[in-house]
């Protein structure tokens, strides 16, 4: 039993998510320290936390995706802009019930991801080049929808959204758990070992019977249906329409996404990916609590939310070079696997 | 079974195959043979749907097939086990073995205890001992070429390809391999296979196909042929008569440039070994005796645990291989995806390489320079290359592993260190090696080679030391070598002469 968990915890650290656990776990600790663990913890701050952050946390998991078949989508933020005005707009001016409006965001979604996914797969423009033309073809998209930042979103759904199931269970997690279920199962499908094949090596791919070209463009539509549900997480958050806005959350995720340890293709899970999310929604969590506290202390310490990004993104930057330090366990695994191979039959002879 | 006629393939000036055919009948092994870059992967990679071929047409029981991609080539029943392998290094070896034919179960979900099982199975039959959740890229080659096997015969092929699986195996696997093609043969199954090793050839194939530059040039039963004709066959020249005689006097006063004493480093238990100059040293012994391991240690890869190497008089304390090369060392390795060759850097690039080593990081290189030096390696060592700017992927298995021995080669180090250097060199070009081993011996370079293949050993050494688990189970001089002392020693048997 005991040898078990040992066995486990052995594989956990040479896994690829081990890297973003351990930044997720310094930024955790750091959180509770600075608010006390009883706050920290409480209903109330988790639900903030989530509601504030569910849709960077689903488009990460979205890129995660990506970044195993060994591609990625920089438009991804301007594609939740995009179901943000859908789904503001058709209720708002063509009377489309809310439940229907959502449907259509979803499909609109997936219809822009296999654009995307058409540019990459079929077309083999690499996808760094093709989602970022794609993200000015979205933006122009938006803007046709809606030309400023308006409309509504009634108080029943978005309070829902703030809500707290049960009393504490944050209906913005579940909507993140949700995603998380579905990517256990979907993970365990031929697609789900598929990606990985095609991430690694398409040519491999290839030579196994797979076809690249189809597994690229269904990893984009993967893609699509969960930055729909992004989409709509991000405006009940804000409940209203706005054509041009997170942009930044293509290259944000994808940040997230290398900080938890995620390499280009093949190597790397979901949850490598949530971890960096975490690590980076923790950070900047605890450096707008801690400025805070000392603005609360320290009779008139003022700051501005400059510096407060400032520092938040230099201990980001902190994180990144952590990678490198807690990677070199998962380094020398692989150091370790390598020698084997040098050393040819040695584990061969010692396991028989 | 399956029948492939008046096939044309050329990759851009290069041509590599020219009207060529080739049939394989149910039950049937056939061996196909042929020189390094006469096209045999061309061959297969067309039938098994990774080329398209510019023309010809394959048939499978008197049907005509279009292959157009490896699914194709699946659903026709054609199974292939590739040269260059076509396992995924990051996945695991169960996801690897089973990568497109996923066994489901409910809801379209992977039935893992059938994945399991399936590949129990099969790896039993080849004796391959491995966790199966371990990625593939932590393997040794020869267990990554044995599960490249495996995941062709999962398929359960009507025809089974198999690119010179045989090259980084060792006699004991070997074994278990051809046993298992032989039961396969006794199903009805057609079986392709390529080989370099002539002795495999007389060992499992009824017939044999050999080609030429691109061009089928005869298939024939085995039991028709001789070892000459099969050599006459695939270079158009008869071989001349016997081995080239080698003048092997040793001189008196020999210089001692290597002395290991006691090493130990994990596998290496216990090895004293001694080299002279302008000697040739073989180490043999079955697979993981710790061969791999003791060169390594040499070069400075490894560290010793415990005992010393003494080089040209001087205990050494290498960090690194750096170390062992800037003191005159060259080091050759089979593995050639993994430590030799710069897959996406130019032949010419590569060839280069050795050289750059050696040099002063900072040293300006001129084109000229570069250009050079590889023509010179090329046509001295007759690497069969399109163009020196193409990719050194671009070169047949066989001529990759020569522009990488010519590498070294011509560097000229005071120790040369091979690690099974001719796997997949074809026996013309691999004569070739060995007497361009010879004449650099002549000229003063000490030798080291391990080999997997004890004829090899036989002919190009001075003396052989035998691994056996970690320590030296006999000494062999050039007076008493023979194939059945070489094996006895290898099973652990001490033979006599054992120590200098
Ligand atoms: N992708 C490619 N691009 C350019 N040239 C190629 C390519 N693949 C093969 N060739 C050329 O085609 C010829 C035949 O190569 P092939 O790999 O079929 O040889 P082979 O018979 O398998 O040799 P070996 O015994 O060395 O493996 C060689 O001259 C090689 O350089
Ligand atoms: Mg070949």
């Amino acid at each position: 039993m005991i040898e078990n968990i040992k066995n486990a915890i052995i594989r956990f650290k040479r896994s690829p998510a081990f890297t973003g656990f351990a930044l997720f776990g310094f930024a955790l600790i750091l959180n509770i320290i600075i608010r006390g663990p009883a706050v920290f913890f409480s209903a109330q701050s988790m639900g903030t936390l989530f509601s504030k952050n569910a849709p960077i946390i689903l488009v990460t998991m979205a890129q995660a995706v990506l970044l195993i078949t060994g591609t990625l989508d920089i438009s991804i933020g301007i594609q939740l802009a995009l179901v943000n005005v859908v789904v503001i707009m058709l209720p708002q001016e063509l009377g489309v019930s809310i439940p229907v409006a959502w449907l259509i965001g979803i499909l609109v979604s997936l219809a822009i991801s296999a654009v995307g996914g058409f540019l990459v797969a079929v077309l083999r423009i690499p996808s760094l080049l093709a989602t970022f033309a794609l993200t000015f073809v979205v933006m122009g998209i938006n803007v046709l929808i809606m030309n400023v930042p308006q409309g509504s979103v009634p108080k029943a759904y978005y309070s829902t959204y703030d809500s707290l199931l049960f009393g504490f269970l944050p209906v913005a997690a579940l909507m993140i758990l949700g995603v998380a279920l579905i990517w256990a199962v979907v993970k365990r499908t031929k697609f789900g070992k598929h990606i990985y094949a095609v991430g690694a090596d398409p040519k491999k791919a290839f030579a196994a019977g797979i076809n690249p070209t189809g597994t690229i463009m269904k990893a984009f539509l993967f893609k699509g249906f969960i930055t729909g549900i992004a989409g709509i997480a991000l405006t009940l958050m804000i409940a209203s329409g706005n054509p041009l806005q997170v942009e930044s959350y293509g290259l944000k995720s994808l940040a997230a996404c290398i900080i938890g340890g995620l390499g280009f293709g093949g190597w790397g899970s979901m949850a490598s990916g949530v971890y960096g999310v975490g690590f980076l929604v923790l950070i900047q969590n605890a450096v707008y609590y801690f400025f805070n506290f000392l603005q609360g202390t320290i009779v008139g310490f003022q700051i501005t939310s400059y510096w407060q990004n400032f520092i938040s993104d230099l201990i980001i930057m902190l994180g990144l070079l952590m990678t490198t330090v807690t990677a070199r366990g998962q380094r020398e695994a692989l150091k370790q696997g390598i020698s084997r191979q040098i050393k040819r039959g040695d584990k061969h002879a010692k396991e028989s | 079974m399956i029948s492939i006629k008046g096939v044309n393939k050329s990759f851009g000036t290069v041509v590599a195959l020219k009207d060529a055919r080739l049939e394989v009948k149910e039950g049937e092994i056939m061996a196909l043979l042929g020189s390094n870059g006469s096209g045999k992967s061309t061959m297969i990679k067309i039938l098994s749907g990774l080329y398209n071929p510019n023309s010809g047409s394959v048939e499978i029981d008197g049907k005509k097939v279009k292959i157009k991609s490896c699914v194709d080539a699946h659903n026709e029943g054609i199974a292939t086990a590739f040269q260059d392998l076509s396992l995924v290094p990051t996945m695991t070896v169960i996801d690897n073995l089973v990568l497109g034919i996923e066994p489901l179960g409910k809801f379209g979900l992977l039935n893992r205890v059938k994945a399991v099982r399936m590949a129990k199975d099969i790896l039993d039959r080849l004796g391959v001992v491995c966790d199966m959740d371990a990625y593939v890229q932590t393997l040794p080659m020869s267990t990554q070429s044995m599960i490249e096997v495996a995941k062709a015969i999962l398929l359960k092929p009507k025809v089974l390809l198999l690119d010179e699986v045989t090259a980084s195996l060792h006699h004991d696997e070997i074994q278990l391999l051809f046993n298992l093609v032989r039961e396969l043969k006794a199903q009805g199954i057609a079986i392709l296979f390529v080989t370099h090793r002539m002795g495999e050839v007389f060992e499992l194939s009824d017939r044999v196909t050999i080609m030429r530059s691109g061009i089928t040039v005869i298939d024939e039963d085995t039991s028709k042929l001789s070892m000459d004709d099969i050599v006459y066959y695939m270079t158009g020249k008869r071989p001349d008569a016997g081995k080239a005689e080698i003048n092997l006097e040793m001189k008196e006063e020999r210089e001692l440039i290597l002395d290991v004493k006691n090493l130990k480093q994990s596998k290496v238990r216990d090895i004293s070994l001694q080299a002279y100059k302008g000697e040739i040293i073989g180490i043999a012994g079955l697979q993981g005796q710790g061969q791999p391991t003791f060169i390594r240690t040499v070069l400075g890869l490894m560290k010793p645990e415990d005992g010393s190497i003494i080089y040209k008089g001087k205990q050494t304390h290498y960090k690194s291989p750096e170390n062992g090369i800037k003191n005159g060392m060259g080091f050759i390795s089979g593995d050639r995806n993994k430590e030799s060759i710069f897959q996406h850097r130019s032949i010419e690039e590569n060839i280069y390489a050795g050289k750059a080593a050696t040099q002063n990081i900072f040293k300006y290189v001129t084109v000229k320079e570069m250009k050079q030096f590889s023509l010179d390696a090329i046509n001295a060592y007759k690497i069969v290359a399109g163009n020196v700017k193409d990719p050194a992927t671009s070169l047949s298995g066989g001529n990759q592993q020569k522009l990488v021995v010519s590498r070294w080669i011509a560097l000229a180090p005071d120790l040369l260190l091979l690690d099974d250097p001719t796997k997949g060199v074809d026996v013309h070009s691999r004569r070739e090696i060995q007497q361009i081993l010879r004449a650099s011996a002549l000229k003063g370079m000490t030798v080291i080679i391990s080999s997997s293949e004890n004829e090899e050993l036989i002919e190009i050494s001075d003396r052989i030391y035998v691994f056996y688990e970690g320590e030296i189970s006999g000494v062999l001089k050039k007076e008493d070598m023979s194939m059945e002392k070489l094996v006895a020693a290898q099973m652990g048997m001490t033979s006599e002469g054992n120590g200098v």
